[in-house]
C-alpha cells in the first residue's frame, strides 16, 4: 500500500515541479517531510547534499534515495518511475504540438507567470532549510564562504560540496 | 541507432553532476554538433518546452530529443540512458549510507555540508530572479509565494493551479 502511495506522491511531485531542480525541492519537502513524514528535516538536507554530489537531475536522485530509504530497491524504482511519468506524458504531447501552442497568448502568459512563481519556490526552499542549517558562527562562516565562491568565483557545486565535506570532517564537531 | 541514442544519453547522464542545468550544454554538444541528430533551432525550441513543462529539465529535453530522432522508441532509450546512471549511483550510495550515517565522521561532514547546501540554493535563486523578469512592481508575487510555502507550509500545488488559472484569465481580459 505504501508503494502505491509513493507512486502517487512522486507522480504529483513530477507533475507540479516547474522551473527545474531547485524549485522542485520545495515541492519534494512539502510532500515527503510535511504531508507524509517519510523522512525528517535532517534527512532531507542529506538528500539534497547527496543529490548534488552524484550524477543526474536532483528530482531523480531524491526520488531514488527516498524510495530506497522507505522500501528498498523496489521503492526507489517506483518513486523514480512516478516522478518521470508526468514528464513522459506531457513532453510527448508538447513535442508534437509545441510550435502551435507557443504562439497562443494564454500559453505564453502561463509560463511568464510560472517563471516568477518558481523564483518564489526556490526562495521558499531556502527559508525552509536556512533555520536548520545556519545557526551559529561556524555555519554562518561556511555559508558565506560557499556562497561567495559559487556566486562570484563560479566554483562548481560538486567541488564546493566535496570541499565542505572535507572541511567538516576535519574541523566540525559531531 | 537506438543503441547509439541510449549510449549517448547514458554518457550525458553519467558525467553531469549538479543537476539539470549543468546537463544542457553537454546534451546540446552531443546531439547537435557531434551526432547532428537535431538542428540547433529545433533543440532550442525543445529546450524552451523542457523548461516550461513540469518535471526535471534534463529528463524533458532527453524525451524531446529522443522522440525527434527516432520516435517513441528513441524517446524511451534517451530517457533510460539519462536516468540510469543517477538511479544506480543513488541506490549504491543509499545502501552504504545506512551503515555509515551514525558514524562521527559522516556527522562531522554534514555540519559543513548543511550550510553549503543553503549556499547552493541561494546562488541559483539570484540567477533565476535576474532572468525571470522580476522588477519592484511584481516582486510581491514571488515574495508571497516564498512566505506561503516556506513559512506557512502551503502546498505549491494550489499556488501553481491558481497561477495557471489567473494567467489564462489575464490573457483573455
Amino acid at each position: 500500500m505504501i508503494l502505491l502511495q509513493m507512486l502517487i506522491t512522486f507522480f504529483k511531485i513530477g507533475l507540479f515541479s516547474f522551473g527545474g531542480g531547485y524549485a522542485i525541492l520545495a515541492m519534494i519537502r512539502q510532500e515527503v517531510v510535511i504531508s507524509n513524514a517519510w523522512i525528517t528535516e535532517a534527512e532531507f538536507m542529506q538528500v539534497v547534499a547527496i543529490s548534488q554530489m552524484t550524477p543526474g537531475p536532483i528530482a531523480i536522485n531524491a526520488a531514488t534515495f527516498i524510495g530506497y530509504q522507505k522500501a528498498g530497491i523496489i521503492g526507489s524504482l517506483i518513486c523514480t518511475f512516478g516522478v518521470i511519468l508526468p514528464s513522459l506524458i506531457i513532453m510527448l504531447i508538447i513535442t508534437v504540438s509545441y510550435l502551435k501552442l507557443k504562439k497562443l497568448p494564454w500559453f505564453q502568459q502561463i509560463f511568464r507567470r510560472l517563471r516568477l512563481l518558481s523564483v518564489g519556490l526556490i526562495a521558499a526552499a531556502l527559508i525552509m532549510i536556512m533555520g536548520n542549517a545556519v545557526q551559529d558562527w561556524y555555519s554562518i562562516g561556511i555559508f558565506t564562504v560557499c556562497f561567495v565562491a559559487t556566486w562570484r568565483f563560479k566554483l562548481n557545486p560538486f567541488t564546493m560540496l566535496i570541499s565542505a565535506a572535507v572541511f567538516g570532517m576535519l574541523f566540525g564537531s559531531g | 541507432m537506438l543503441w547509439r541514442i541510449f549510449l549517448t544519453f547514458l554518457k550525458i547522464g553519467a558525467f553531469t553532476i549538479g543537476g539539470g542545468y549543468a546537463m544542457i550544454p553537454l546534451i546540446k554538444r552531443e546531439v547537435c554538433s557531434r551526432h547532428g541528430w537535431i538542428t540547433e533551432d529545433d533543440f532550442l525550441d525543445g529546450l524552451a518546452a523542457a523548461q516550461s513543462c513540469p518535471g526535471p529539465i534534463a529528463v524533458n529535453i532527453s524525451i524531446y530529443t529522443g522522440y525527434h530522432v527516432r520516435g517513441k522508441l528513441g524517446m524511451l532509450m534517451a530517457l533510460l540512458g539519462t536516468i540510469l546512471p543517477s538511479t544506480v549511483s543513488i541506490i549504491i550510495i543509499a545502501m552504504l549510507f545506512r551503515q555509515y550515517t551514525d558514524q562521527a565522521l559522516v556527522k562531522r561532514a554534514f555540519t559543513a555540508l548543511n550550510p553549503a547546501v543553503v549556499a547552493l540554493i541561494a546562488v541559483p535563486l539570484i540567477q533565476m530572479a535576474q532572468k525571470s523578469g522580476l522588477v519592484w512592481k511584481n516582486a510581491w508575487f514571488p515574495l508571497s509565494v516564498a512566505i506561503l510555502v516556506g513559512v506557512l507550509n502551503v502546498s505549491p500545488v494550489y499556488l501553481i493551479l491558481l497561477t495557471i488559472v489567473y494567467a489564462v484569465y489575464e490573457a483573455h481580459k
